[in-house]
């Protein structure tokens, strides 16, 4: 990291004391956390001993229904300590790392930009996500949240009928300014049809219809990683120029998982697939640790330096 | 009997497929051609907006000027030939470049508005250019692949269809630009 000492610094100034009063939180909420288990325990062990034996199916739901509330009563027992350390100490990480960036734990990038983007084509019946930053980088606005999207599917009919959620995206949704105007929408999504059935799949991927024409670019790599689909053979080019191409493919290898991205309305959305949970406290381990609070800083940097990745603060054409 | 029928109603469903992807092809070609055309029709466009904005200042580099300005007339004239077109264009590329190098001596101008909007235009029609140029190339590459590989190049022939010229980047343009040799003519 180009400024670690820098941070070092910052840490030891700013979050050290605010680090080690939410530690002596975190030692009242494990204390709490222990004692909901083991009554939880106990009122299960109760409940086995004393419920009689006739009723067995009406058993099993009693002592469902306990482990749940415990589960509840946990997670309930610690939101404020979370949500402190969320406000003071990731707030404080994200006006360090740039000025105009600003912070809300419980935000999310709002679902109509989700949509807009058309990367995903499941209809969005479940829609969440936190920790939500934006600013400026430079010349380039920006904004990202974890984002976790997913659509339903039933089953059966009247009294017999069943919802069923699936994930189809969760990881980090980032919006940024492009440095081109632009007026038809282009999406690059991972290729997975060509990695399996090569030329073939090509022919497969020409067949989407709702996602506009299939381009053809240039850079053989590139093609083999990214599947892309435009409104407008020129306009899809002007956007995708070889060195953007080439951006992207390092991009990509940076993060290491799946990245889709859509260009709309002259701003650029990408979706990265991450199962990680970011910007995250702990239980039962000391918080007032350096390198646990600098993983925070690691993906908060390489999200903020999406904008340098993709060159986006080059502003040579009319938009400026 | 009801065996051929079908074979040759099967036939022709192929003939007629492999005519009509070959026809989409060859428009293809036409249209991105088309939007060469318009690219380069921006290009010129601007032209004269750029010499009137950069006349004041440059008040040593009137020869440069006058080159593009006439080297731009000729462009939208229309009176030159297919093959010289290629020719006129790169011309027009050179001498502009040669502007935006002496440019570079006049720091009035470089912070003019005025001039730093007409300048991202001018890096925006030019991007535009070489996206529409790589379109063509891409439909050319999908036209002669029609044309040339089986079954398709038999219907190709019937149809007269011939091989198409990729749009190639000229030897002069690939070359880098000396800035010193266009001070030193």
């Amino acid at each position: 990291m180009s400024n670690n000492k820098e941070f070092k610094d910052f840490y030891e100034k700013q979050l050290l004391s605010d680090l080690k009063l939410l530690d002596k939180d975190r030692k009242k909420v494990d204390k709490r956390v222990i004692l909901i288990v083991i009554t939880t325990l106990i009122v299960i062990l109760i409940e086995w001993k004393f419920i009689p034996l006739d009723i067995t199916s009406w058993k099993g739901v009693v002592l469902f229904v306990t482990g749940l509330a415990g589960f509840i009563l946990i997670s309930l027992s610690s939101k404020k300590y979370r949500l402190d350390f969320k406000s003071k100490i990731i707030g404080k990480i994200t006006a360090f790392v740039d000025k105009s960036l600003t912070y809300m734990p419980e935000g999310t990038v709002s679902r109509a930009e989700f949509i807009k983007s058309a990367i995903f084509q499941h209809s969005c019946d479940n829609y969440k996500g936190e920790d939500h930053i934006q600013g400026k980088i430079d010349k380039t606005a920006i904004e990202f949240s974890e984002i976790v999207a997913k659509y339903k599917t039933s089953s059966g009919t009247g009294s017999k009928r069943k919802t069923h959620y699936t994930t189809y995206f969760a990881g980090i949704f980032f919006v940024a300014d492009f440095n081109k105007h632009f007026k038809t929408r282009t999406l690059v999504l991972p290729d997975t049809a060509e990695k399996l059935f090569g030329k073939f799949g090509q022919k497969l991927q020409s067949l989407s219809f709702s996602r506009g024409k299939l381009i053809r670019l240039e850079d053989p790599e590139f093609e083999k990683e990214f599947c892309v689909y435009g409104d407008d053979q020129v306009e899809a080019r002007y956007i995708l120029s070889t060195s953007l191409m080439r951006r992207i493919l390092e991009f990509k290898k940076k993060w290491n998982s799946k990245i889709y991205l859509s260009f709309v309305d002259s701003k650029v959305f990408i979706a990265i697939s991450l199962k990680k949970n970011l910007f995250e406290t702990r239980l039962f381990k000391t918080i007032v640790d350096y390198s646990f609070i600098e993983e925070n800083v690691k993906y908060l940097l390489l999200l903020v330096e999406i904008v340098e990745d993709l060159n986006l603060n080059r502003r040579i054409w009319s938009k400026e | 009997m009801i065996y051929l029928i079908v074979f040759a109603a099967l036939l022709l469903l192929i003939v007629v497929g492999l005519y009509n992807s070959l026809v989409r092809k060859k428009n293809d070609v036409e249209n991105s051609f088309a939007s060469i055309d318009a690219m380069l029709k921006k290009r010129y466009d601007l032209i004269p907006n750029l010499v009137e904005t950069v006349k004041e200042y440059m008040k040593h580099e009137k020869s440069l000027l006058t080159e593009l300005t006439e080297l731009r007339a000729k462009a939208v004239s229309g009176e030159i030939a297919e093959d010289d077109r290629v020719d006129l264009d790169n011309k027009i590329v050179k001498s502009m470049a040669g502007v935006m190098v002496a440019v570079e001596n006049y720091p009035d101008l470089k912070a003019n508005q005025n001039f730093l909007q007409l300048q991202g235009s001018w890096n925006e029609v030019e991007e535009q250019i070489s996206a529409a140029r790589r379109a063509f190339n891409a439909a050319v590459t999908n036209y002669n692949n029609g044309i040339e590989t089986f079954p398709s190049n038999i219907m190709a022939g019937i149809m007269s269809y011939k091989r198409r010229r990729l749009f190639e980047i000229p030897e002069e343009e690939r070359q880098n630009i000396d800035a010193s040799d266009l001070f030193n003519k």
